[in-house]
């Protein structure tokens, strides 16, 4: 069976900028991703992590080279499709105006429904089982600023579930959250992996989560990216660098 | 809940109706007699009925342009007269009135209304820019209101500069306008006020989606679909027309906008944008027509200035927020 290619860097050059001066964060990177692949980014802080992933769903633009999603270069996607295509987690908080869970799942649904963000039956159903994926059935009426920073988390991943997107995208998910919520979340991922065959990329400085759940992982240094699946992690030496010497 | 809604807007709009009433019968120092509306009833449909259609579309434009507002800069303490922006407008018009009277372009009366309005548009565009800009570089809320004090401040000094320098007329037509008046108004002008303020607010009716997905903040709103800047950009020239227009013919006039997107959230505790703008609507306009009809019906025979009657009810919202700490 051939594995579906989500992701493609090629000769990619990442980066941002600031005060007009362009900051090269990675360059010349070469890397694929495949359906079902749960991979879990580690570095320091600072060397690209956060631009790595924004970067993937057009918050900020490519410096050079190429970058295919689902097999379509991203320059040639619109926003919207973009957004059916990959979903985001971020670390930021939002909340106010009266927003609840339910509110920022259903905003899940908004590449799919018309210009006036009415929901139909489909959108309600789709809504509702990210919801229940999500254990956030009990939930999901409070307010935003009232609810724990896990189940914040859980409201954030549950949009992204309700975005029905092949690829998904987490920024340090598991830094607020508690012993136990850290593990369900993984969990979690790992399960949409396997059942949905998503394409799961996810930073984070928890290396030993990292190695207990995820299938490959991404390591970034200064200039340097290197991809290996979880058993070489143990004996590689810039893995161990970053902190894998610990565990 | 949808049943709730309903109720609250058949409230709103039963509310509405009392409150256009007592703002044509109260709205003046004389009370009107319902037996005797002929068309000859030179204070009815020369003076009241002007200025209470004026309040009713200076309600909604100024409470929809706060909630605008509000939802672009995620700040439920945001509005057009504490950020400065009814004072730019007011610069503006400031500048064009007494540059205008050098020109003689107020001899043709059509062409200075439309100036002054073009002006007051220009005006509160170019200060919502500034605000934006600065909005980009502090995070806190209480901060960017301090920073909206402070640019009304600065067009207040320039404005009492101007004033300084300028010739008795136009001091006089610029001094009773900027203490903010409906009553100004007349049946020629809101042939002008009434169709650009209806088109404007109708814009809004293509933006209902990025409003909603604006309130998740940039980053999450271009990850589901939505272009945050372009959205956010035309949102701004619509709520700077808003204001601008308003601000043209009635001077600013304070705290609608702020308080009024706040009661609506208060009232429907929903997140949903379409049901504000509907809201804000109903309220601003019942808003100020209680105003109107109360600055005329608390010392008799004295008609108040209605920036005062605005403030009063505004003020305090605004501080009993700011207390409360809980944003809407």
């Amino acid at each position: 069976m051939e594995i579906k290619e989500c992701i493609a860097f090629k000769n990619t050059s990442l980066g941002y900028k600031k005060n007009n001066t362009v900051i090269s964060v990675l360059t010349d990177i070469n890397l694929n991703f495949y359906a079902g692949d749960f991979v879990g980014i580690v570095g320091l802080n600072g060397v690209g992590k956060s631009t790595l992933l924004k970067s993937l769903c057009g918050l900020l633009p490519l410096l050079n080279g190429q970058l295919f999603i689902d097999e379509q270069p991203i320059i040639n996607l619109s926003l919207n499709e973009l957004a059916k295509k990959i979903a985001i987690v971020l670390t930021e908080k939002i909340g106010g105006f009266n927003l609840t869970a339910y509110d920022v799942v259903a905003a899940g649904q908004m590449p799919y429904n018309n210009s006036f963000n009415h929901l139909t039956a489909k959108n309600l159903t789709i809504i509702e089982e990210a919801i229940t994926i999500c254990g956030l059935t009990n939930h999901k009426y409070k307010l935003l600023n009232e609810l724990s920073d896990g189940l914040f988390q859980k409201t954030i991943i549950a949009k992204s579930l309700a975005q029905q997107t092949p690829i998904m995208l987490l920024d340090e998910p598991s830094a607020f959250l508690d012993y136990a919520s850290k593990h369900s979340l993984f969990l979690l991922l790992k399960q949409l992996t396997k059942e949905q065959n998503k394409c799961i990329l996810v930073s984070s400085h928890d290396l030993d989560l990292l190695l207990k759940y995820c299938s490959k992982i991404l390591l970034i240094s200064n200039n340097n990216t290197e991809l290996i699946s979880v058993s070489e992690a143990k004996t590689n030496k810039l893995f161990i660098e970053i902190g894998g010497g610990f565990i | 809940m949808e049943k709730n809604i309903s109720i609250k807007f058949f409230i709103l709009v039963s509310l509405l109706i009392i409150a256009g009433f007592l703002s044509l019968l109260f709205g003046g120092s004389e009370t009107i007699n319902l037996n005797d509306l002929s068309l000859n009833n030179f204070i009815f449909w020369q003076i009241r009925f002007p200025k209470t259609i004026t309040a009713i579309i200076a309600g909604c434009t100024l409470a929809t342009a706060g909630l605008i507002l509000q939802v672009i800069f995620r700040n439920p303490l945001a509005g057009p007269y504490v950020l400065g922006i009814s004072s730019g407008a007011s610069l503006m018009v400031a500048i064009s009135i007494l540059a205008g009277s050098s020109l003689h372009v107020f001899s043709e009366f059509f062409i200075g209304k439309a100036f002054i309005v073009t002006s007051a548009i220009t005006g509160s565009f170019l200060v919502t820019l500034l605000i934006l800009a600065i909005s980009k570089k502090v995070n806190s809320n209480v901060i960017l209101l301090l920073i909206g004090l402070m640019i009304s401040q600065i067009c207040g000094a320039i404005q009492t500069a101007l004033e300084y320098f300028s010739d008795a007329t136009s001091l006089k037509n610029f001094v009773t306008w900027g203490m903010g008046s409906l009553s100004n108004t007349t049946n020629f002008d809101l042939t002008i006020y009434f169709p650009i303020a209806l088109l404007t607010l109708a814009a809004i009716l293509f933006f209902i989606k990025p409003l909603n997905a604006l309130l998740l903040g940039e980053n999450y709103s271009q990850n589901i679909g939505i272009n945050f800047k372009t959205s956010r950009f035309y949102l701004i020239l619509i709520s700077s027309v808003l204001t601008g227009l308003t601000t043209a013919f009635c001077g600013p006039i304070a705290f609608i906008g702020i308080a009024v997107p706040i009661l609506s959230r208060m009232i429907f505790t929903s997140s949903k944008q379409h049901i504000h703008i509907l809201s804000c609507l109903l309220i601003g306009s019942i808003t100020l027509l209680l105003s109107d009809a109360l600055s005329n019906s608390i010392i008799h025979n004295v008609s108040l200035p209605i920036n005062m009657i605005t403030t009063f009810i505004g003020a305090p919202l605004v501080i009993y927020l700011m207390f409360k700490n809980k944003s809407w």
